[in-house]
């Protein structure tokens, strides 16, 4: 989890604010307790380390192309030599007495800055580190020299919780962004193909519907090509919202509309959980090969679509020649009825109900109810 | 003499249309390809019929239909649209158009869905039928609104839509259910009025809360 995106920036910019703010106490804390020091003069090359670290990682830590290994892993190291280089400068007289450590709440930088760039986990093994080299120069461990090692834990936590929250934040906006780009593009080249192309091929079309021979054919050809167009630039009802599992079943089976098959359907989107949209669209699929084989010639196919408050209803009917009665039952035993058996066998692993109604001459009609399972 | 207007941003389609109504017998009484233009033209003209393409360069199909009414208000509307556009299409026939028709239509259905238009009559395709049907689900499964309730079918209104759009004829229907061709007509047509009825409710109220009446 290491975007390096916008959203990143504030944690950086806050974590930097943290050095500069952790720098002053530490500094004053120092100016305040330097009679107590055993070495009174060692803490300046230790005032210098401080002061100069901290502007150094705060320029380093400004380039994300910087917040690499090395740079996690010096900050690091420099913060927990200074922890180290405590008992040297104070003594352990004055730390048993009271006297604050060097880095006091600056050693806690390091934690977060390993947080955000690498989460929850690495943040931890920070606080770790710097919590065990923090109790190793503490005279005596007690509950309070504790608090300092579970306060830093408890950052690396938090602040890896929040740097993944922003990372997850920032792919949903890309995402939108790019959709967005994607939908407005295919609505400008719609317009415009709608605005040239298919006015003309719908035109031919138009004209040489009464013509017979070579030019009837060039203008069926024409209607055919209009058609697919016209599929192809079809905005139709926005996608599901993402993440939520669900696919709009709508969608999926406008796709079948063609010359021959008409797709009726509600505007708004008719929304499933996707694996049911898929078996559902596939049983859909199924019925139409068995439309298009056994309706006849020039038969038409019209699928229904409908919404209700408990279940879905997908209806497909040809105007062919139908079965006659007792046929379809016969094939179905026989185990002729392949096509059939698919479409049961996939309404009913659904908990749906297929009925099939036909008569000669009046066509075929396959309805496929799926219960609506509520959420 | 029907008199008709055409309206349609494309010249060829739109010239084509023209002819095809005049050899037809009826009176083409303007052409134009801009929706503005179309509402001042057509109270100017008065035509009995407005074939409209849905998808105009300067307005959206629902303001040109609100307009033509407005200046015309017996006037019937055929909307003509590509197929995929089925917000665009049911929210026309909301504003009040009685017909719907794709544009891949044969001239001789488009001769006949005119015809039909100007006997008042309304044109739905399956398609049309389906999206009907759709919305009334819709609203049925919105929460209840105070002081009136969202338009209901009754179950034959909902069956017959049901046959429309599994693309059965009128005539195929009334066999089916044992009723007269008027009848189904009637139905198709009474959940087309109740919805643009509802439609009309609608926009006057939000007027009303707004302050716009």
């Amino acid at each position: 989890m290491t975007l390096s995106g916008g959203l990143q920036v504030p944690l950086w910019r806050s974590i930097a604010v943290y050095r500069f703010a952790s720098l002053a106490f530490a500094l004053a804390l120092i100016a305040g307790n330097v009679r107590d020091y055993h070495r009174p003069y060692a803490a300046i090359p230790i005032v210098i380390v401080l002061i100069g670290w901290t502007f150094a990682a705060v320029n380093l830590f400004r380039r994300p192309d910087r917040r690499r290994w090395p740079l996690l892993l010096a900050d690091l190291a420099i913060t927990t030599g200074v922890v180290l280089a405590t008992p040297l400068v104070v003594g352990r007289d004055a730390l048993s007495r009271g006297t604050p450590s060097l880095a006091v709440a600056w050693l806690a930088a390091p934690v977060l800055a390993w947080a955000v760039a690498g989460g929850r986990r690495l943040g931890i093994v920070a606080a770790l580190v710097l919590g065990a080299a923090d109790l190793s120069v503490r005279p005596r461990i007690t509950q309070s020299s504790l608090t300092a090692t579970i306060l830093m834990l408890l950052a690396a936590v938090g602040v890896g919780h929040v740097t993944r929250l922003a990372a997850i934040a920032e792919e949903r906006m890309q995402r939108a962004a790019e959709l967005e780009a994607a939908t407005r593009e295919r609505e400008r080249l719609a317009r415009d193909i709608h605005d040239s192309v298919l006015q003309v091929l719908a035109l031919v079309r138009r004209r040489g519907a009464d013509l017979d021979g070579e030019a009837g054919e060039l203008a069926r050809l024409a209607g055919e090509q209009e058609a697919a167009l016209r599929r192809l630039i079809a905005t139709g009802s926005p996608p599901a919202p993402p993440g939520t599992g669900l696919t709009d079943l709508g969608g999926l089976v406008a796709a079948y509309a063609s010359d021959v098959v008409s797709v009726a359907a509600p505007a708004t989107a008719v929304l499933l959980p996707a694996d049911v949209a898929a078996q559902v669209n596939a049983a859909v699929g199924a019925a139409l090969d068995n439309a298009a084989r056994h309706a006849g010639p020039g038969a038409r196919v019209f699928v229904l679509l409908e919404d209700e408050v408990d279940a879905v209803t997908v209806s497909v009917r040809d105007d062919g020649a139908g079965i006659p009665p007792g046929r379809l039952a016969e094939a179905e035993r026989e185990g002729r009825l392949g096509v059939a058996q698919a479409i049961r066998g996939r309404i009913a692993d659904l908990g749906g109900t297929v009925r099939v109604h036909s008569a000669p001459g009046q066509g075929t009609e396959v309805e496929m109810t799926v219960p609506r399972v509520v959420a | 003499m029907t008199r008709v207007m055409v309206v349609d941003d494309h010249p060829m389609w739109r010239e084509g249309v023209a002819r095809d109504l005049a050899e037809a017998g009826y009176e083409v009484v303007a052409t134009t390809g801009e929706g503005h233009q179309a509402v001042r033209i057509a109270g100017a003209t008065r035509p009995d019929v407005v074939v409209l393409d849905l998808q105009l360069p300067d307005v959206s199909g629902v303001e040109v239909i609100r307009g033509l009414l407005a200046a015309v208000p017996e006037v019937r509307v055929l909307m003509l649209s590509a197929s995929g556009e089925q917000q665009s299409v049911l929210d026309a026939v909301k504003a009040g158009a009685t017909g719907y028709l794709v544009k891949s239509a044969s001239p001789h259905e488009f001769l006949a869905a005119v015809e039909r238009t100007a006997a008042g009559e309304a044109v739905f395709t399956p398609g049309l039928a389906g999206l009907v049907l759709g919305e009334y689900r819709r609203l049925a499964a919105e929460p209840p609104e105070p002081d009136h309730g969202a338009p209901k079918l009754t179950d034959r209104e909902t069956e017959v839509l049901r046959l429309v759009a599994k693309g059965l004829s009128y005539k195929q229907i009334a066999e089916r259910l044992g009723v007269s061709h008027r009848t189904v007509q009637n139905h198709v047509q009474n959940t087309l009025g109740k919805l643009q009825l509802h439609n009309r409710v609608e926009l006057t109220r939000y007027a009303i809360e707004r302050g716009l009446d």
